[in-house]
C-alpha cells in the first residue's frame, strides 16, 4: 500500500511549495491536489507547480468537476500537465460537492450519464482517434484539437453513489473514495463485483482513500477534528450515510447547527461516534495502522490530510517518518 | 518600446518552455501565450515557461472570459503571480468566433460583448486587488465597438500591423473616450528574417490570412478590404483554409495583418509605429518557429539599433 499526501486549492502558495519541495524526499508515493471551488488557487496551474517541483511522485488532481468549466479546457490542461513530466499525471474527476455546486447555482440532473460522456470524450480528444469531434449533448461540433497525449492519462473518479461507483468500475482507472469505513468497504465490494462481471482485471484498477486526517498531539486537537466533521458530514449524500449505517437524523442535526450557528459552534455538539466515521485522527503510528487497515479492504493508496493537524508541516513530516518506519 | 514573442501553443509544453528560455536569453521583454480551445491550456504552459525563466514578462492571452469565468482567470493569475512574482500580464478579448462555436460558446448569442468584457476586466482586477496582486490587463481588439472600450483597460493590443490601420484604431479610441490607454501594442503574425526561408514565409501567409479572414467587417469595410476577401470567405465556409483559398486573398490584404521584413527594414517600421504612440510589438507565429527565427528577430532588434 502507498501513502500519498493531499492538498487543495485553498492552500497558500507557500504551503503548496513547502509540500512540493519535500514530497519526493519524504517518500510520498503521490501528491493529490483537490479543487475547492472559488478558492484562491487555480486547480490546473497549482497542479503544474507540484509537477514542476517534483521528480518521482505521481501527481494527481483529486478532483475537479467538469461541470464548472468547458470540457475542452479539462482536456487541454491535462495534456499540458502530462507533458511537463510524462507518466506522472493523474486526472481525478468528480461531479462536485453538493454545497459547492449549490453555492454557484449548479444542479446536476443525470450525473452518471454526464460522467460517462465526459470521460469518453476526454479520451477521444486526448488520442485524436476520431476527428473532427462531435457531441451534441456537450455542444462540441467539428472540434479539432491541436494537441495529443503521448500515452493514456489515467482517469480517477471521485464519486460516491452506487450508480457512479459502478460506472467508475467500468470506465475509470481508479477511484478516490472518501467517507466512513463501512461505506468504503461496501464501495470497494461493489466496484470489484462490477469489474468481475465485466471481466475487467483487478490489477488495472487503483483504490485510493482520501479522508480528512489529523495528527493529534493532545486532546485540544480534537476540536479541529470536530470542525472538519461539521463540514464534511453535512456534504455527505444520504446514500453514503445509509450504506455506512449512520442515522440520517444525526447528520440533519449537524447540518442545521452549521446553518444556524456556523461551523465553530456546530463542532461543539459533534458526538464522538461521528468523529471516527468522517475523520481519521490519532498519533502518527495509529494513523498508519488505520491506513493499513484499509489495505486489508483492498485499498492501494491512502492520502494523508488535510487538515493534517494544528502544525501541518510538523504533522506531514511525522506521518512520513512513521510510515517509513512501520 | 517593449518587444514580445508570441509562442505557438500547438507545440508541446516543453517546447514552449525551451522557447521562452531562448526569448529571455535573446533579451526580449515578453513572451505571450495564447489560449484557444484547440490548443494547450495557457496558464499551465505559462507556469512551465515561468519555472525556467527568471525575469522575462509572460503575457497570458488572448484569453476569452466567455470560455473561462473571470474568477477562474483571476485564480490562474493568482497562482502564477504568487509562485513566480509579478511578471504576468493578461490580455482578454472575445476570442475566435469559429473556434468558440465548436466548443459550445456562441458569441452570436452573447449580447453587449464590449460591456461584458469590461465588466470581466473589472471583476478580475477587483479580485486581484483584494489579493494585493499586480498585473496589467490588456484588451485584444480590432473593430470599432471594442476599441471604444479600450481606454478602460491598462493597454490595448491591436491585431493588425498596417500603420494606417493602427492610426485609425487610436483615433477611434481617442474619439470615444478622449484618451487612449497607457499601453498600445501591435500583435501580428511576423517573420523578420536574415535568410529568407520560403517554408516559413508560407506559414506566415496562412497565419496572416487566418487573422484577415476573421477580421471585423467594420475594419475591412473601412479599409476597402471586405470585397477582396469575399471569395476566400465564401470558400472557407465549405472547407478549412488551404492553398487554393489562400490564393484567393490578394497580397496587399495579407500584408496589412502581418509583419514581414528583412532585418534592416525593421527599424523604420518600428519608428513608424512609435510615432503613432505604439509602445509594444508582439511578433506572433511563425517568428517563434525555430531557434534560428527567434535569433533573427533578436539580431534585428539589437544590431539594427531598434530604439526602445
Amino acid at each position: 500500500m502507498n501513502l500519498s499526501v493531499g492538498l487543495t486549492t485553498s492552500f497558500s502558495i507557500e504551503k503548496i511549495k513547502w509540500i512540493t519541495e519535500r514530497a519526493d524526499a519524504l517518500g510520498f508515493y503521490g501528491v493529490w491536489v483537490g479543487e475547492d471551488i472559488g478558492k484562491p488557487q487555480e486547480i490546473f496551474t497549482a497542479t503544474s507547480l507540484v509537477l514542476l517541483g517534483t521528480r518521482k511522485a505521481k501527481i494527481g488532481i483529486g478532483v475537479t468537476s467538469p461541470v464548472i468549466r468547458n470540457i475542452t479546457t479539462v482536456a487541454r490542461a491535462s495534456v499540458a500537465l502530462d507533458e511537463i513530466s510524462p507518466g506522472r499525471f493523474r486526472l481525478g474527476l468528480g461531479v462536485g460537492g453538493i454545497q459547492d455546486l449549490a453555492s454557484i447555482g449548479i444542479q446536476i440532473r443525470k450525473p452518471t450519464e454526464l460522467m460517462r460522456r465526459t470521460v469518453g470524450l476526454l479520451r477521444t480528444i486526448w488520442t485524436n482517434k476520431t476527428l473532427p469531434l462531435n457531441d451534441d449533448a456537450i455542444h462540441i461540433r467539428d472540434y479539432r484539437p491541436h494537441f495529443k497525449s503521448s500515452k493514456e492519462i489515467p482517469v480517477f473518479m471521485g464519486v460516491r453513489g452506487p450508480k457512479l461507483l459502478a460506472l467508475a468500475a467500468e470506465i475509470a482507472d481508479g477511484v478516490i473514495l472518501s467517507g466512513p469505513k463501512q461505506y468504503i468497504e461496501e464501495a470497494i465490494k461493489l466496484i470489484l463485483e462490477r469489474r468481475e462481471a465485466l471481466q475487467l482485471p483487478r490489477s488495472k484498477f487503483c483504490f485510493v482513500v482520501w479522508n480528512p486526517t489529523i495528527l493529534l498531539l493532545d486532546r485540544s486537537d480534537l476540536e479541529l477534528a470536530k470542525k472538519v466533521v461539521a463540514v464534511v458530514a453535512g456534504d455527505t449524500p444520504d446514500a453514503v450515510l445509509k450504506i455506512a449505517g449512520i442515522e440520517k437524523s444525526d447528520i440533519e442535526t449537524v447540518r442545521n447547527d452549521v446553518a444556524e450557528h456556523g461551523v465553530e459552534k456546530a463542532s461543539e455538539n459533534i458526538p464522538d461516534r461521528l468523529l471516527d466515521q468522517f475523520c481519521i485522527s490519532g498519533e502518527a503510528n495509529q494513523i498508519c495502522d488505520i491506513f493499513r487497515g484499509y489495505s486489508k479492504l483492498g485499498v492501494d493508496e491512502a492520502v494523508f490530510g488535510p487538515p493534517f493537524g494544528r502544525d501541518s508541516r510538523n504533522a506531514i513530516q511525522k506521518m512520513a517518518q512513521a510510515w517509513r518506519s512501520t | 518600446m517593449k518587444f514580445g514573442l508570441a509562442l505557438n501553443v500547438n507545440e508541446t509544453t516543453l517546447e514552449v518552455q525551451a522557447k521562452s528560455q531562448q526569448a529571455e536569453r535573446c533579451g526580449l521583454d515578453y513572451v505571450w501565450i495564447s489560449d484557444r480551445p484547440s490548443q494547450r491550456h495557457a496558464p499551465v504552459v505559462a507556469s512551465a515557461a515561468a519555472s525556467t525563466t527568471d525575469h522575462i514578462r509572460i503575457g497570458l492571452g488572448l484569453i476569452s472570459p466567455f470560455l473561462h469565468t473571470p474568477q477562474q482567470i483571476a485564480s490562474s493569475l493568482t497562482t502564477l503571480i504568487e509562485s513566480y512574482g509579478a511578471r504576468f500580464d493578461l490580455c482578454i478579448g472575445p476570442g475566435d468566433r469559429e473556434e468558440l462555436h465548436k466548443v459550445g460558446v456562441d458569441l452570436d448569442n452573447i449580447h453587449h460583448i464590449p460591456s461584458r468584457l469590461l465588466s470581466s476586466k473589472e471583476e478580475i482586477s477587483e479580485i486581484l486587488r483584494k489579493r494585493k496582486l499586480e498585473t496589467k490587463i490588456w484588451l485584444g481588439a480590432q473593430g470599432p465597438k471594442l476599441l471604444k472600450t479600450a481606454s478602460s483597460f491598462d493597454g490595448v493590443l491591436l491585431n493588425y500591423s498596417s500603420p494606417e490601420m493602427v492610426q485609425w484604431a487610436l483615433e477611434t479610441i481617442q474619439e470615444a473616450k478622449g484618451s487612449v490607454p497607457e499601453l498600445v501594442g501591435v500583435f501580428a503574425p511576423s517573420y523578420i528574417y536574415r535568410d529568407l526561408n520560403p517554408e516559413i514565409h508560407k506559414i506566415l501567409r496562412y497565419a496572416s490570412a487566418t487573422v484577415a479572414l476573421g477580421a471585423s467587417d467594420a475594419v475591412l469595410e473601412k479599409f476597402s478590404l471586405l470585397k477582396s476577401l469575399e471569395p476566400a470567405r465564401r470558400e472557407l465556409q465549405k472547407r478549412p483554409l488551404d492553398k487554393s483559398i489562400l490564393e484567393l486573398i490578394p497580397s496587399h490584404v495579407i500584408d496589412k495583418f502581418s509583419i514581414f521584413k528583412r532585418q534592416d527594414e525593421l527599424p523604420q517600421y518600428i519608428e513608424q509605429l512609435k510615432r503613432l504612440g505604439v509602445r509594444h510589438i508582439v511578433f506572433s507565429y511563425p517568428q517563434s518557429y525555430s531557434a534560428k527565427t527567434t535569433e533573427e528577430l533578436s539580431e534585428a532588434l539589437t544590431n539594427q539599433g531598434c530604439a526602445r
